[in-house]
């Protein structure tokens, strides 16, 4: 017990001052809106509902929510973009509930045959890049319209 | 680290149970009976079961499943552990109609009595031959026939709609009233009231003690508790899916969660069949003996606290911080360590940060012994704890006792060494076990402990192989039972599940150690000094949100008059 005595103080200055956390700690997720294409991969893999997902035909708005977050990270462990990132960064406390949100707008494609908006432009883009050129057009058409003209070929072939 | 003998063992046991009247036997994962039995034959089962295998019979819990959507009936499935043949028996029967009857195994097995009211509570099973059917999760004015458990009862369905509908009548609080019951007719005149609680003075938890004095003595004590049930298990079987779940259970505790998660993906993991990657189940290992050593260093601060000894509690609570930044530099978390999924683990433990758990255990090993050997050599704190809330033997194996509780009471039950699971299948626990039965027993108990996993830790991290984290499974077949168990700080912590559609569950019961280890707390208050108390009852390590996850109530275990009707149903049964 005596041998305590000539410790060094192990309570922390903080907040007075700055508290290292370690590599890989995990704190505040942040969207890239750069990067975030709105697939939904975190919205369904966010234990919380933390992450959500709304469309209003126009855009597509991926909302994150602080105020929920339990700082688990799987939304950057199944982000196929790398467009959200736990960040060290954990003093969130606010006396705005604005400052928990971090909203994505994108931009919905449309449709070419039926005019449905069906998914993010920038979603429908990476596929399109991703598909042999004589294909890339049928990236921009919605699954239901892909599925009826598929068919319509391949009827047409057995005919 | 399997004994040669094990299939035999199983055989045998498989052989038992069908000459005893069981329906079916399957054994559904390593080390896991399932027997189906007609409630009709459900006692005689039992007191067949008791019969053959004696003293080493543990009645571990009991889960109630709504099964009408599938089958059309109700199911309880009692999960009775055989932890000297390393095996878990589930013995499964099934009621129909609205409000179902099966019998009570309370009578035989009086560590059966929370579970089987919880499932009354929650989902209407009635148990006959029950020796105190009343109330345990639910609050006392919760509406007859209302469970809450059942499927055609959604998650979000709210019970109240208006505050004026919550406030009551007479704009009394309807729900979460600390006011107790009515005190029973067995309060002797004379007596005086000291309550304890609502919030626990010292681990600042939600519980109630009742203890009735006479003068310095305690002669009656009641618990009340559950005020702070979440409504977990429903939330996890309406809501969520399989890998969302495992943060969901790390929650159910604020010191001990990761157990949970190991032992509810472990049961998820026996379900499906999925074989978990040998090196994740070293970093699960190495991860859940550092939450050890961090809880039980946490304990020791409290129960210094307790005993008037604040500079043990501060010494004790700064040695525990460096396990803490360790936790923190491995998971990217202090407590709650977000590491586990179902199928293997989410992050490595690299050459680097093995070297950082070295070097804490290396400090954290000696701080730790030079001063508990300096505490436990001063005659003030000894001759304070000897002898002081005394569990017997009898009474920790007859109240289904678990970990250092019961290890200080003289049984050797351990889960790692009985039912070995994540990494301690490749090396040997050694488990402390002191039969003085009081205080002091369970604080040399869990000092060992530390030791021992000061000691493990190092073993695990030279003995672990290179390999995946994470094994590689299709979707869940549904309608599977699993069980996971795992030694929390606190004793068994048992998780079952049947596995649903959609990757989703159809049912979980997690059951932590602190629900079984409370229930022992009035018979070891009885007949002590008041003083004496707190201390007693921080002894068992008591987990309240850990108990209460589940729902709220009212709770009269362990008045004596009763403990000894249940002795003597025992001893006619």
């Amino acid at each position: 017990m005596v041998e305590g005595l000539g410790k060094r103080v192990v309570t922390e200055a903080y907040p007075w001052a700055p508290l290292e956390v370690p590599e890989g700690f995990r704190g505040k997720p942040v969207i890239d809106p750069e990067k975030c294409v709105g697939c939904g991969s975190c919205v369904n893999a966010c234990p919380p509902n933390a992450l959500t997902l709304s469309d209003d035909g126009r855009h597509r708005v991926v909302k994150l929510f602080l105020g929920r977050c339990i700082f688990c990270g799987r939304c950057e462990e199944v982000c196929p973009f790398n467009a959200i990132e736990l960040t060290k960064e954990f003093e969130l406390a606010t006396s705005s509930t604005e400052d928990l949100v971090q909203e994505v707008r994108l931009v919905m494609a449309k449709c070419t045959v039926c005019g449905r908006p069906y998914a993010t432009l920038r979603e429908v883009r990476k596929v399109a890049e991703s598909l042999p050129e004589n294909l890339r057009g049928l990236a921009y058409v919605c699954p239901d319209c892909r599925g009826r003209i598929s068919s319509y070929f391949v009827g047409f072939a057995r005919r | 680290m399997r004994r040669a003998s094990g299939s035999e063992v199983l055989g045998r046991v498989v052989e038992t149970l069908k000459r005893l009247g069981a329906e079916s036997v399957t054994v559904t994962q390593e080390g896991v009976v399932l027997s189906t039995v007609t409630k009709d034959r459900l006692r005689d089962f039992v007191r067949a079961l008791i019969r053959e295998y004696g003293e080493s019979l543990r009645h571990s819990t009991c889960m109630g499943t709504d099964l009408r959507p599938v089958r059309g009936s109700f199911s309880v499935t009692h999960v009775l552990a055989l932890d000297g043949l390393r095996l878990y028996l589930l013995v499964e029967t099934e009621a129909f109609g609205n409000r179902p009857k099966v019998p009570s195994l309370t009578p035989l097995l009086p560590a059966a009595n929370w579970a089987e009211r919880e499932a009354r509570d929650l989902l209407g099973i009635e148990f006959e031959g029950h020796p105190e059917p009343v109330k345990l999760i639910l609050p006392d004015p919760w509406p007859e026939g209302v469970f809450p458990l059942r499927k055609d009862y959604p998650y979000n369905k709210k019970l109240y709609e208006t505050p004026a509908q919550v406030r009551g009548v007479r704009g009394e609080p309807r729900f979460f009233s600390a006011k107790p019951s009515p005190p029973s007719e067995s309060v002797r005149e004379g007596c005086a009231l000291i309550p304890v609680g609502p919030y626990h003075p010292a681990l600042h938890e939600p519980e109630y003690y009742e203890l009735y004095v006479e003068g310095e003595r305690i002669v009656e004590a009641r618990y009340r508790g559950f005020f702070v049930h979440r409504g977990m298990e429903k939330l996890a079987e309406s809501r969520m899916t399989i890998n969302q779940v495992p943060f969901l259970a790390e929650r159910i505790c604020g010191i001990c969660g990761y157990t949970h998660a190991c032992a509810y993906c472990q049961a998820v993991e026996a379900a499906a069949r999925i074989e978990v990657p040998e090196r994740a189940l070293y970093i699960r290992s190495i991860l859940l003996e550092i939450e050890r050593l961090h809880s039980h260093i946490l304990w020791f601060g409290v129960a210094f606290h307790m005993l008037g000894f604040d500079t043990g509690f501060m010494a004790m609570w700064r040695i525990r911080e460096e396990v803490m930044r360790v936790a923190e530099a491995l998971t990217g978390n202090r407590k709650t360590y977000g590491m586990n999924l179902v199928g293997g683990v989410r992050r490595d433990i690299d050459e680097g940060k093995a070297s950082l758990v070295l070097r804490m255990l290396e400090s954290v090993e000696g701080e730790f012994r030079r001063f508990c050997d300096s505490v436990l050599s001063m005659r003030e704190v000894v001759e304070r704890v000897k002898e002081v809330g005394v569990l017997t033997r009898e009474d920790a194996r007859r109240l289904g006792a678990v970990g250092p509780h019961a290890r200080a009471s003289g049984l050797g039950i351990d889960v790692r060494v009985d039912h070995p699971y994540a990494a301690y299948r490749f090396v040997d626990v050694n488990v402390a076990v002191r039969d003085s039965c009081d205080v002091l027993a369970r604080i040399l108990v869990r000092y060992d402990e530390v030791i021992e996993s000061v000691r493990l830790i190092r073993e695990l991290l030279k003995n672990m192989p290179k390999g995946e984290l994470m094994a590689e499974y299709g979707d869940l077949p549904p309608l599977r039972v699993g069980l996971g168990a795992t030694e929390a700080p606190r004793g068994e912590d048992i998780h079952l599940v049947i596995t649903g559609r959609g990757n989703k569950l159809y049912r979980w019961r997690p059951r932590a150690p602190s629900y079984v280890n409370l229930a022992t707390v009035p018979t070891m208050l009885e007949g002590e000094r008041l003083a004496n108390a707190p201390i007693i009852i921080a002894s068992i390590d008591p987990c309240f949100s850990c108990t209460d996850h589940v729902v709220v109530v009212d709770l009269r275990t362990g008045v004596r008059r009763r403990m000894n009707l249940l002795r003597n149903a025992l001893t006619r049964g």
